[in-house]
């Protein structure tokens, strides 16, 4: 009976760590979604004139930006390798075999967005900046994202 | 009886040799077949841009596009591919070759010792490119930096290994006409035309193959599994970009992110540096003829479980 118990409780708590793993991989997943609804819906639709240009939707969309470039190096911890988010893309597991370089990109996407939302003041500057965002994007996508399926 | 049996053997395998040698004979381009011509090196940038050279070419894991000294490894269903040094190093890269050598190989896929390259390198579709192009990217290339070092030899498993085999692949293969405008089309539209279907060479991703790796006409831009390995690379067709703008598709290709604010990744974001460097015309152009492809169903994808 206790067996039963002790083996339960480590099944429990083996599966709860898993739970909390992908928890992680759920949470960045979202963000990098919110990413692309604020660039897609807001900075990119004002760029293709889709959307009247507005300095307060763009410092809101790019404080997000911000916002998520902080916490991005957090969630990438060494437990979430190999973990698939069952959406259309996941993490490559060369982010953990060359954390350094995958660091290096996180921290360049931080810049160019934090640069972003100091110097954006008006549709030109807009058009010119949103380029240099998705190269961020694109840069570290085409060695660390997978495409499943 | 059995005299004349094996005489008439003889006669069939010595001329189905021949024929074999015949179809597999690697097409030259001679000195002589280039008219005179100053090389227009703006223009040259633009061919070496839209044709991706960097994108295989460079030195991997350094960001100067320019820096041709290869290496990078392509894995195929065929085997690994090393991909050469193109830099104007004389020794290791191409600094050696003339202006003919150069327009044999990248137009007729034929090196400057005479045997076939594998079509990995996407000469099927530079083929139909404008010789001036051509002759322009050489001009251009040879203005960048040396850089030494050969890339390890390609590991092609048999029988893909034999290269005169190739000859027979571009037999069937190989698209001979050279591009043409289509006339009652607009200059932009075959200006589109010309960069998606020559230099380019967006068809030779973005369509599925046949077992010998040859493109399935019939499915051209609609998509499949990925040549490299993993994935799949979307259908460019009006089937799966229907929602796609002219626009949408022009900001794609100069910032890599698409009209939901997703980005490009894997070998489309080494694409996207190429097409960043382009004019907004050549874009706009691009995205013109691109939205006028006809909606065509891909095949099947596979939603097999990705694999580590």
């Amino acid at each position: 009976m206790k067996r039963i118990f002790v083996t339960m409780a480590a099944v429990l708590l083996g599966a709860g760590a898993v739970f909390a793993q992908q928890d992680i991989v759920n949470q960045r997943q979202t963000e990098m979604k919110n990413n692309a609804k604020n660039l897609g819906g807001v900075l990119v639709a004002m760029v293709k004139g889709e959307k009247p240009y507005d300095q307060a939707a763009v410092d809101a969309a790019l404080g997000v930006l911000v916002a998520n470039a902080k916490v991005l190096s957090t969630q990438f911890p060494d437990s979430t390798k190999g973990l698939r988010s069952g959406d259309k893309y996941s993490a490559s597991p060369k982010i953990w075999e060359n954390r350094a370089d995958f660091e290096s990109h996180l921290a360049s996407f931080a810049k160019v967005v934090n640069e972003a939302k100091a110097s954006v003041k008006d549709l030109d500057t807009l058009k010119a900046t949103v380029p240099l965002i998705g190269k961020q994007c694109a840069n570290c996508h085409e060695t660390y994202r997978l495409k499943d399926g | 009886m059995t005299r004349r049996l094996s005489i008439l053997a003889a006669i069939v395998i010595v001329a189905g040799f021949a024929i074999y040698w015949w179809l597999t004979m690697p097409v030259v381009i001679a000195a002589s077949a280039l008219p005179a011509r100053t090389p227009d090196l703006a223009n040259g940038r633009t061919a070496f841009n839209i044709g991706g050279c960097a994108s295989c070419h460079a030195t991997p894991n350094q960001p100067d596009r320019t820096k041709l000294g290869g290496g990078l490894p392509l894995s195929t269903p065929f085997g690994a591919f090393h991909v050469p040094n193109i830099s104007p190093d004389p020794k290791d890269g191409i600094g050696g070759w003339s202006e003919a050598q150069f327009v044999t190989a990248v137009m007729e896929g034929v090196s400057p010792h005479g045997a076939h390259f594998f079509p990995a390198f996407p000469y099927p579709s530079y083929h139909r490119a404008r010789l001036a192009d051509i002759r322009d990217m050489f001009a251009y290339i040879r203005t960048l930096s040396p850089v030494s070092g050969r890339a390890p030899d390609h590991d092609i498993a048999f029988p893909y290994n034999i290269r005169r085999n190739v000859g027979i692949w571009k037999w069937l293969f190989m698209e001979r006409r050279p591009f043409a405008d289509v006339a009652g089309q607009s200059p932009q539209w075959n200006r589109g035309a010309y960069l998606v279907n020559t230099l380019g060479h967006c068809a030779e991703c973005h369509s599925p193959r046949n077992a010998l790796g040859g493109i399935i006409a019939a499915q051209r831009f609609a998509g499949g599994p990925n040549p490299e390995g993993k994935g799949w690379v979307p259908n460019i067709t009006q089937k799966n970009l229907g929602d796609w703008s002219e626009k949408d598709i022009a900001y794609f290709l100069e910032s890599g992110l698409t009209p939901d604010g997703d980005s490009a990744g894997g070998s489309m974001a080494s694409v996207i540096k190429n097409t960043a460097q382009l004019s907004a015309e050549d874009r706009a152009a691009m995205a013109v003829y691109l939205k006028s492809l006809p909606p065509v169903d891909g095949p099947p994808r596979v939603r097999a479980r990705p694999s580590n």
